[in-house]
């Protein structure tokens, strides 16, 4: 826990949430460029997750199981049950150690173990699965496993299964990207400034508004998690220093408050089109001297005053 | 006559046509009584079945959707042998709830239920409806409810513009007959004896799908096929198609179909632009109009229309439907911060209504509506000051801010108000139509920038070009 985590203490829970990704369980959908990468991400997460003690499984198929183990101790090696699918993918070896039906069949094994307890799933990467596999059928084989833990019904108190996916971006399009931001209970969207890096964390809860944060960390070597404080802010350039801001209220040619009495009257005013009992008396009674109207009219330079009708002229 | 007179009570008594004609030789024309609900006569009626109603304007039969507000905006109700698709949120938050409404008024009436979902179990769904309102006593909690959460600016009597205020109210809080729409309350969950009281039947994919099956690309995907072989099954075994004479009372089917479309249903529209059973939906929205036409049945189905790659099967889709309303919730687009929509969570758009049996269609008048979800109710409302909206689009941005002052001299109902507006609506009309004239092609003149004559500038989609002179604020 870090200084600025200790003096943030009332904001705990939103500083923690990077932390507490995993807590949520479900599937948490990593989002990564080719300038943010997210694989020392999914490995902090990884280890994390294996020293609090759940079950972790690696379906490995974009990198190869050293290159993934790198950097982690002994007793977190020692933890992570790696199915690779990188070496053989397609299992011409036809060894008896590789798992029928590839990455789907191996996920599915996971599903129907027996043993309770917290699971963690590190699929590295989505991005090679989507490549591979129909995206429906992910999509199916991703809901049965995470939310396998959610039917009230089950007969075997099944743990919590967390899903961490590694998606790399810039290789779909839109479709499936959605697709599986929609079924994701998590997104994390990887990003950052100067060197920084920060993560769009959004947490979609069933039947509740989703909560959006922002953190930034940054990964050390041991691969163990640490949280920072943004960049400094800096000055926003939109608004120019020596100008004040202008108050639009002063040296107007009109009032811009009404005093009490003037709001009274205002207020009390009748409208045209209000039609009150006062105005209909007054419509009904007849005003004196309204029997005669007068017109009073100049005639100009033009008018003719002729009284003759003109059209007595036509001889139709 | 007397003995018309003594024929018409004598008809009074359950006793057949028959008799009575024997009783008195005056007229062929026999008054028939009132029959046991059992016996199966061919004779006209009028189909009285729980929860339904004819529609005044178009004869046909409907049925509530479970808002009344929602029931009020489609002319009375969803008739019976349509479909009402509900274009869902991004973020999926409120469609469900419509969704749930709709089953929650199917159980309060005693209708049969089919749900079918690939994401959820359907008695899970079924566990999570909400609870009814049915006594008065809570109805009128709420009411107050409803009323405490008006903000003060809301309660100013509109002095100028009095002609909006006489626009009826989406919410009927008056009496509202206990046989068609009820009220729910989200807070709450639906009594479990109710459920079990009910009769439903439930699809959910992943149980009925157990290996992936080959596909051929003019045919529907297999989660199609099964959801319409099982509810051809229920509509033929319990007859609401007419096939089996039913001996008790006609009832109407409900079926709610949650996600169409989305990837968990073997459908790839929303993943790929041009994917290869592209035309599985439509297809199958094709054969379930006609499923439905053909029986007492009323469908309900939400779809994530916003993940579809391919716009024109939203469009297809759309017209394939009989009712489209289309959800739009504020989070995370730059509305939420508009000060017009503070009171809203989002809006409702009324893509389409059926003709049935009709030249035009029963469309509303209001455009702009928007829905909230209160802790307890989910209420539509017209957004009420939608003059004032476009009129700001075309103030200058010192003036929003002098409306936006408490107590202004310049607020609304005000001289100085419209005076200023008539005057700032005339110039505007003027520049726009200057703008008209003078626009040429920028080839002809060459790489000269067009002068704009000074003018107030018009504040148009949010984006200030210049600001106007009418304050002095600085450039």
């Amino acid at each position: 826990v870090t200084l600025s985590e200790g003096a943030r203490a009332g904001t705990g829970r939103e500083l923690g949430m990077l932390d507490s990704l995993l807590s949520l369980g479900g599937l948490v959908l990593l989002r990564d460029s080719v300038e943010w990468e997210g694989r020392s991400l999914l490995k902090a997460l990884v280890k994390k997750s294996a020293l609090c003690g759940e079950q972790v499984h690696i379906l490995g198929c974009e990198v190869s199981e050293e290159e993934f183990r790198e950097g982690f101790d002994s007793n977190i090696n020692n933890r992570l049950v790696y199915h690779d699918f990188f070496r053989d993918p397609l299992n011409w070896s036809k060894t008896e150690e590789a798992l029928p039906g590839g990455p789907l069949g191996a996920l599915r094994a996971i599903c129907k173990r027996t043993d309770p307890g917290p699971v963690t799933i590190a699929l590295d990467s989505l991005s090679w699965l989507l490549l591979h596999l129909p995206c429906t059928t992910l999509c199916q084989a991703l809901h049965a496993v995470s939310h396998q833990d959610s039917c009230p019904g089950d007969s075997s108190p099944v743990g919590k299964v967390s899903v961490l996916g590694l998606l790399h971006e810039e290789l779909h399009g839109p479709g499936p990207v959605g697709a599986l931001s929609s079924l994701a209970q998590t997104e994390v969207t990887l990003g950052g400034t100067k060197g920084q890096a920060s993560a769009h964390i959004l947490c979609r809860r069933p039947r509740q508004r989703p909560t959006d944060q922002t953190q930034w960390f940054s990964i050390l070597p041991d691969f163990s998690l640490d949280l920072q404080e943004g960049p400094s802010v800096e000055s926003q350039p939109c608004s120019d220093p020596h100008i004040p801001p202008v108050d639009p209220t002063t040296h107007l040619t009109f009032n811009l408050h009404l005093s009490k009495k003037e709001r009274e009257a205002r207020d009390s005013l009748i409208l045209p089109f209000q039609f009150s009992s006062e105005k209909q008396q007054a419509l009904l009674r007849p005003r004196p001297g309204q029997a005669t109207s007068h017109i009073f009219y100049e005639p100009d330079a033009y008018d003719d005053l002729d009284q003759e009708d003109p059209d007595d002229d036509l001889d139709i | 006559m007397a003995a018309v007179a003594t024929c018409g009570s004598g008809a009074g008594s359950p006793g057949s046509a028959v008799a009575t004609a024997s009783k008195s030789n005056v007229t062929s024309f026999q008054r028939r009584g009132p029959r046991a609900s059992g016996t199966n006569d061919s004779g006209p009626r009028l189909v009285s079945i729980a929860g339904t109603r004819p529609s005044v304007r178009n004869g046909q039969l409907l049925v509530s959707t479970g808002l009344p507000a929602l029931d009020q905006l489609l002319g009375g109700g969803l008739a019976i042998g349509t479909v009402l698709l509900i274009e869902e949120d991004k973020y999926n938050i409120y469609s469900p709830l419509l969704f749930k409404c709709f089953l929650a008024e199917g159980i309060v009436n005693g209708h049969t239920l089919l749900v079918a979902s690939a994401k959820e179990d359907p008695a899970n769904i079924l566990q999570e409806l909400p609870a009814p309102l049915l006594d008065d006593n809570s109805k009128k909690e709420f009411d107050e409810d409803v009323y405490n959460h008006k903000t003060p600016e809301s309660n100013i009597k509109m002095k100028i513009a009095w002609r909006y205020q006489l626009l009826p109210k989406m919410e009927q809080i008056g009496p509202v007959s206990s046989r068609f729409g009820h009220y729910y309350d989200a807070s709450k969950r639906i009594p479990q004896e109710l459920i079990e009281a009910s009769n439903w039947h439930g699809f959910f994919l992943p149980e009925k799908i157990s290996s992936t099956l080959k596909v051929e690309p003019w045919s529907l995907t297999p989660g199609y096929i099964k959801l319409l072989q099982f509810i051809q099954n229920i509509i033929y075994e319990e007859g609401f198609d007419g096939s089996n004479p039913q001996k008790k009372q006609r009832n109407v089917l409900r079926i709610g179909i949650q996600n169409l479309g989305s990837p968990l249903w073997g459908d790839d529209i929303c993943c790929a632009e041009n994917g290869s059973n592209s035309h599985s939906l439509t297809k199958f929205l094709y054969v379930l109009r006609g499923l439905l036409r053909t029986s007492l049945s009323a469908c309900i189905i939400t779809m994530p229309t916003h993940l579809i790659q391919n716009k024109a099967i939203i469009a297809r889709v759309t017209n394939l439907s009989d009712i489209v309303i289309g959800l739009e919730s504020f989070i995370g687009s730059e509305r939420e911060t508009n000060p017009l929509y503070k009171d809203y969570h989002g809006l409702i758009h009324i893509r389409q209504i059926p003709r049935l049996n009709n030249l035009i269609c029963d469309e509303s008048d209001v455009k702009d509506l928007a829905f909230k979800l209160k802790r307890k109710l989910f209420t539509i409302e017209w957004v009420q000051d939608n003059y004032l909206r476009q009129e700001r689009n075309i103030y200058p941005p010192g003036f929003s801010y002098l409306l936006k002052q408490k107590d202004s001299a310049w607020g609304e109902g005000s001289l100085q108000h419209s005076t200023f507006l008539m005057s700032f609506l005339a110039k505007a009309t003027a520049f726009a139509s200057r703008l008209v004239r003078h626009s040429e092609p920028l080839k002809q003149t060459g790489s000269g920038r067009i002068h704009q004559a000074a003018g107030p500038r018009l504040w148009h989609d949010g984006r200030r070009q210049e600001a106007p002179g009418l304050l002095g604020i600085p450039l």
